[in-house]
């Protein structure tokens, strides 16, 4: 008898375990299609649909049959029960129904608001994710493959703009937007259609940083496809990655700002409190990210590890993983840490490993980065029906939308002016209206909009970035190749070309192009460079001047000790070490090519392999394999010749 | 406002130990992966990456049990409600403030007695449905993906007799062994709880899993024979499915009348169909979605791009266990057979990028999840606070496991032997009797359960059983093959070139009707509808279906069908493996032009050989040049060529 129960309730945990199973089914279902019309309309090279833009209208789609065919079957989860002689939430929960005892975790606390519209229907909770799922798992393999893919040519010739608008930029328009929507906040009080006191000034200013990450995923892709020019790419490349950790940074740093008395004044000590909680997060979790990547950069090089390439890839995935978990045990940004760790892990590792375990680790964070992409997207689109407590408010969205095309536009414009004045290079008008309108949202703003959905407040912000994302995300998207041409900027610039020509010109030019370029970058850069060159690269890497050369001469058996013995058979070094000031990421391509650890002869055949192949792969041009393709197009014209 | 902060805080601080916990394990993954390249390294064979990760396991297990107490804070409440069901969340009022609880699963009130005091022990225990949905696919999916092995199919009928056969045999002689020690136990009084004929039954059918994948990397590593190779991976991979469905079957063997313990024949016939209904209703679910992928590979120009393709490759497998997970099947074995329904028909339109691509994503989630599994089961040995460790019941087990491995491989490669050509040598005999390791999946499935008494007397013996196996048999299989004498070395390569025409015809008659039909059936039929290889449709199909074999065959099929497609037919018959990379190599889905340079550059190209394009590599070796790689790798094949040029270095 006892064991026909036992049976039953087995029978009931598997039909609660398929439950989870037909919902992820759904979810799959829904990527395949989009994997299927994405292919379709990459065929047919329509260019006004992205696939994230394409994974919301499925999301949507579903959403809606969800709502409104399925039958709202009640359930029983809605009842409160009363436990008078609990005075705290216990985090296990131990529940005595007629004679069984069930284990009950504590989920998360209700506030009396939602009690009501919390009993609905059924299947609706069930496709209801925890938002925790996007930090923990969904965003991190986009991040790292964000920071991993960023070791393009031009980022750090023009890392200065990058970081002025990531850190300035983002800023500016927070406090902007915030400024905005408590104006509109205020007129909504006004008009009777929000009670006062609900909404801070905290609250807009929360608003206005998880607003203030954008994504331009889909223009991106565009500019990748149609080869705009690098340096457009990159500014607009790098200044998304960077304000996703300063936006996340940000809204945490506001989330904790607690003035003592009254919430809505303005309380120096709090304030201040927030400022170093903000740089004490973001150098904490910079720190650890770069640490991880460094320790990785360090095995690799010491160990033999390439001749395994599936060992190295695992340790390399493992040890990138361990810097997200590290910053999150640490009460740190673990977003924010794989951020650096990524680009740190491109900076020195990539170039420590075996060519099979480059492209491994590229293809991985890159499908890995592709599915969960596709998977918020979609999940954005199925949240706008399956959320059961929207509030739409159509003065919050008008304000909201009025907001960040302002704040866009104070991040952009003054600054541009600002940086104009130093560069050599100017960012031209055309360049600066581009950036204006790849102001997209996405992913992370999504995700730090749905993390607390608790108070009335919030529950309408996360409505309103909802629409604010699918809209950019439609619209800015869909429109990105008519701007382009409206713009006049340039299209199909082949980077090869710019790449060929430059080298020649460093020779036929002289020392004088150089120096020009080369003064170009700020002091403090170039003192970066210098050091990174001569003795980080050193030592993380098998790349770069030996050690014994650039150390003084007392620290003699240590810098012997620290320098792979590739380091030393270069014969390219000398030319390059003028490279890397104005040109880092071409230097180290050369490289990548001379110190590869593994046998040199593989490599060449890698290289001959790939070539006659180039020619007939597009996609290499489609992919983001940064640094892949450009390796290959390199090549591209020998191999050809090869072949004929 | 304030309590609120201080439940945030609460949840933040519970999130923080999770992330370390998990760290815990990533570092100790970290550390096996080092540790392993040294071993490599030195060509130390005798501890294989998922023994070492054991140790670890062990060691982390010992530190946290005795070096870390965390004391858990009260949060064992016992309510009693006037409940009817259990809901799957809880909404409980705690003194005016609501909070959310979700179900977490049924606990046996033996259980609640011993409440676990260590919050830390706690925390490092999973749900063991994680295994099942989490950390097993990706394995089995692997294996039977890199099953598409030249001699597989030729002792294909060997290997479904040991795996099904010889897996019922097993489990029941290992059931009725340990039902007699059961039995002694109970005279000499050592018995705390009930323990009925059944539950032996669920152990033999747990242990009947075997697992030897320690043994399968020597072997690899060695060139072991690929006969005997082809025997007992194949057997492992099947076995493994046999076991899962079998368990689940003798789970719901349910008599009916009062004393549930007795025989009763409706129960029994039941429980033979659920199994049937099971493992077939598996196999077709992914053998389904394993042909939809070929048919959406073959008919749209995915290849183009190769992240799609990618993509909606691991989608479709994924989907294959939710659909058998939701449907009601067996996730674990549908994912098998879609594995090697993708690598016998999807593989061949994969673009060759994604071919690697492919075969990498899953090498890399085979290892992680493998080594995650072993390392996690020697943290358990300290962690799981329920052990039953009865020195009869272990001692028993020991002996059962031997006996019903011995009755297993002795009488069936004896019956076998009776039908076969190629006799299965009786040092192969003794070779497959010893590599009876346990692993993973026996793991697994005593873990899933471990209410009862029974159940974990059962999951207490399966761990030593897993870890007297894999470090002694593991360790012992070089020894062991020097002992027995089997060749390794083996070039495959060479014997397979020397083979003579004649040779052939009699391989040919080796195999039996039924396969004959089935190989005759794929080639012309189903290998020319589902991928871009094979001879056209037109050809093969009766005149009247002219249109549809037309709309059906790709065009590239017409391109090759002059070149050596007669020479081919011949050879499916025999080796259903090799006419497949001719397919392959002549099909290649980017056009035929690319092929011939493609297949040029391979003798310049060492680096392709480091990869384990399964088929690349056979390729080359058929072109002719003479190359010293194993040909039927997918295994790391590198580990001794690369040992052999950078070991000097």
């Amino acid at each position: 008898m006892e064991r026909q129960q036992r049976f039953m309730s087995e029978k009931d945990e598997y039909q609660f375990q398929h439950q989870g199973a037909v919902e992820l089914l759904v979810f799959n279902f829904l990527l395949i299609l989009t994997i299927l019309t994405i292919w379709l309309f990459k065929n047919h090279r329509f260019r006004f649909l992205h696939e994230t833009g394409g994974a919301m209208v499925y999301g949507l789609i579903m959403g809606l049959i969800l709502r409104y065919a399925t039958a709202p079957t009640d359930i029983e989860s809605g009842t409160v029960y009363d436990c008078g002689k609990l005075s705290f939430s216990p985090s296990t929960l131990l529940v005595n129904i007629t004679d069984q005892v069930y284990e009950y975790k504590y989920k998360r606390e209700i506030s009396q608001h939602n009690i009501n519209s919390h009993q609905g229907n059924a299947i609706l909770e069930k496709m209801t994710f925890d938002p925790e799922i996007f930090f923990n798992v969904l965003l991190p393999p986009i991040i790292f493959h964000a920071g991993y893919s960023l070791k393009k040519r031009h980022f750090f010739q023009n890392l200065g703009s990058i970081l002025t608008y990531a850190f300035l930029g983002t800023a500016i328009s927070c406090i902007v937007i915030g400024l905005i929507t408590y104006g509109f906040v205020k007129a909504m009080i006004y008009a009777g259609q929000l009670k006062n006191g609900d909404f801070h000034f905290t609250d807009c200013l929360f608003f206005g940083s998880l607003m203030s990450a954008t994504d331009p995923v889909t223009v991106l892709a565009i500019f990748h496809e149609l080869h705009v020019d690098p340096d457009l790419y990159t500014l607009l490349f790098g200044e998304s990655v960077l304000n996703d950790a300063v936006a996340i940074v940000l809204t945490y740093s506001i989330s904790i700002y607690s003035p003592k008395e009254n919430p809505n004044a303005f309380d120096a000590a709090a304030f201040f409190q927030s400022v170093g909680n903000f740089l004490g997060i973001f150098a904490g979790s910079f720190a650890m990210g770069s640490a991880y990547a460094v320790i990785t950069a360090l095995l690799t090089k010491f160990t033999k590890l390439c001749e395994f390439p599936m060992l190295e890839t695992g340790l390399f995935f493992l040890l990138s993983w361990s810097a997200f978990l590290s910053a999150e045990a640490a009460g740190l940004t673990g977003i924010v840490a794989v951020l650096f760790c990524g680009v740190t892990q491109a900076h020195y590792t990539y170039n420590n490993l075996s060519s099979d375990s480059k492209m491994r680790t590229k293809q991985l964070f890159e499908f890995m980065n592709f599915l969960a992409e596709n998977v918020i997207f979609c999940y954005m689109g199925l949240a706008l029906f399956t959320f059961q407590n929207h509030i739409f408010n159509a003065l919050f969205i008008l304000g909201a939308f009025l907001a960040i095309f302002v704040a866009r536009a104070c991040n952009i414009y003054p600054l541009s002016f600002l940086l104009n004045l130093g560069r050599k290079q100017k960012i031209p008008w055309n360049f600066q209206h581009m950036m204006m309108f790849s102001g997209l949202r996405g992913a992370i703003a999504f995700a730090l909009a749905i993390r607390n959905t608790e108070s009335q407040p919030k529950q309408m912000m996360f409505t309103t970035t909802l629409l604010l994302v699918f809209f950019t995300v439609w619209v800015f998207g869909g429109g990105t190749t008519p701007m382009l041409t409206w713009l006049q900027i340039r299209v199909g610039v082949d980077l090869d070309e710019n790449l060929k020509e430059e080298p020649s010109s460093h020779q036929g030019a002289n020392n004088l192009d150089k120096g020009t370029t080369k003064a170009d970058s700020a002091q403090l850069f170039r003192m970066w460079y210098g050091f990174d060159h001569k003795y980080l690269k050193p030592i993380l890497t098998h790349s770069g001047p030996p050690l014994t050369t650039t150390l003084p001469e007392w620290c003699g058996p240590i810098s012997r000790l620290l320098t792979s013995p590739q380091a030393y058979g270069e014969q390219l070094k000398e030319d390059d070490a003028e490279c890397i000031v104005n040109q880092d990421e071409l230097a180290m391509n050369y490289q990548e090519q001379a110190p590869s650890p593994c046998s040199p002869p593989a490599r060449l055949g890698l290289d001959q392999k790939a070539s006659p192949q180039a020619p007939s792969k597009e996609n290499i041009y489609e992919g983001d394999l940064g640094l892949g393709g450009y390796e290959l197009k390199l090549e591209q014209t020998p191999g050809q010749s090869q072949l004929n | 406002m304030d309590e609120e902060i201080v439940s945030e805080k609460q949840a933040e601080e519970s999130h923080r130990q999770d992330s370390a916990n998990l760290l815990i394990f990533i570092l100790l993954l970290t550390l096996t992966i080092l540790t392993i390249w040294l071993f490599k390294h030195r060509r130390a064979r005798f501890l294989h990456e998922t023994g070492l990760a054991m140790i670890y396991g062990l060691l982390v297990g010992l530190v946290l049990r005795y070096g870390i107490h965390v004391p858990s804070d009260v949060n064992n409440v016992t309510l009693s409600c006037e409940v009817q069901s259990s809901p799957t969340t809880l909404l409980v009022n705690v003194s005016g403030k609501f909070y959310e609880y979700t179900l977490k699963g049924e606990i046996s009130s033996h259980e609640l007695n011993n409440v676990q005091d260590n919050e830390m022990l706690r925390k490092v225990t999973f749900d063991p449905e994680v295994f099942f949905n989490i950390l097993l696919p990706p394995i089995i999916f692997y294996a039977g993906y890199s099953l598409k092995r030249r001699h597989f199919f030729r002792n294909l009928g060997s290997i479904l007799a040991y795996a099904f056969l010889g897996t019922a045999i097993s489990c029941f002689v290992i059931g009725s062994i340990m039902y007699g020690c059961v039995t002694l136990m109970k005279v000499t009084g050592q018995l705390a709880g009930d323990f009925y004929f059944t539950d032996c039954l669920l152990f033999g059918a747990i242990v009947s899993a075997t697992d030897p994948v320690t043994v399968l990397a020597i072997f690899h590593e060695l060139q072991v024979d690929v006969e005997l190779y082809a025997l007992l991976f194949g057997e492992s991979v099947l076995n493994d499915a046999v076991a899962i469905v079998l368990s689940s079957s003798i789970v719901a063997y349910q008599p009916a009348g009062d004393n549930s313990h007795t025989f009763d024949v409706t129960a029994m016939f039941k429980s033979i169909g659920i199994f049937l209904g099971i493992f077939s209703g598996s196999f077709a679910m992914g053998a389904a979605t394993g042909v939809v992928t070929a048919l959406v590979t073959k008919f749209t120009k995915l290849r183009e791009f190769q992240l799609l393709e990618t993509g909606l490759f691991f989608l479709m497998s994924w989907s294959t266990f939710l659909l058998a997970e939701a449907w009601g099947f067996t996730g674990v074995v549908a994912v098998l057979f879609c594995g090697i329904t993708q690598a016998h028909y999807t593989y061949n339109n994969l673009s060759t990028e994604s071919q690697h691509r492919t075969k990498q994503l899953f090498e890399l989630l085979n290892f992680l999840a493998e080594n995650f599994i072993f390392s996690y089961m020697g943290l358990t040995l300290f962690t799981f606070q329920n052990h039953v460790f009865n020195p009869t019941f272990v001692v028993g087990a020991f002996i059962a496991i031997f006996l019903g491995r011995a009755a297993n491989i002795y009488p069936l490669s004896l019956l076998l032997n009776l039908g076969r050509r190629s006799k299965i040598g009786s040092n192969f005999q003794h070779m497959m009797m010893f590599a009876g390791l346990r692993g993973a999946m026996a793991f697994a499935l005593a873990i899933r359960d471990t209410a009862t008494y029974a159940r974990q007397m059962m999951f207490s013996t399966t761990l030593l059983i897993v870890f007297f196996t894999v470090w002694v048999f593991g360790g012992g299989t070089t020894a062991m093959l020097s002992c027995l004498h089997i060749r390794v070395g083996v070039d495959s390569d060479q014997e397979h070139l020397g083979v003579p025409e004649n040779e052939r015809r009699t391989t040919k008659a080796e195999s039996a009707w039924l396969f004959r039909i089935w190989y005759n059936f794929d080639h012309n039929y189903l290998k020319p509808l589902l991928t871009h290889s094979g001879p056209p449709l037109t050809t093969t199909l009766p005149a009247c279906c002219g249109p549809i074999a037309r709309c059906l065959t790709s065009p590239q099929a017409y391109e090759n069908q002059e070149q050596l497609k007669d020479d081919d037919s011949d050879l499916i018959l025999n080796d259903g493996d090799i006419s497949l990379t001719y397919g392959d190599s002549t099909v290649n889905t980017e056009s035929a032009t690319s092929s011939a340079p493609r297949r040029f550059m391979g003798n310049s190209s060492e680096d392709a050989l480091d990869r384990e394009l399964a088929f690349g590599d056979h390729e080359l070796v058929i072109r002719g040049t003479r190359l010293v790689l194993p040909m039927d790798d997918s295994e790391p094949p590198l580990n001794l060529l690369d040992n052999t040029r950078h070991g000097p270095a």
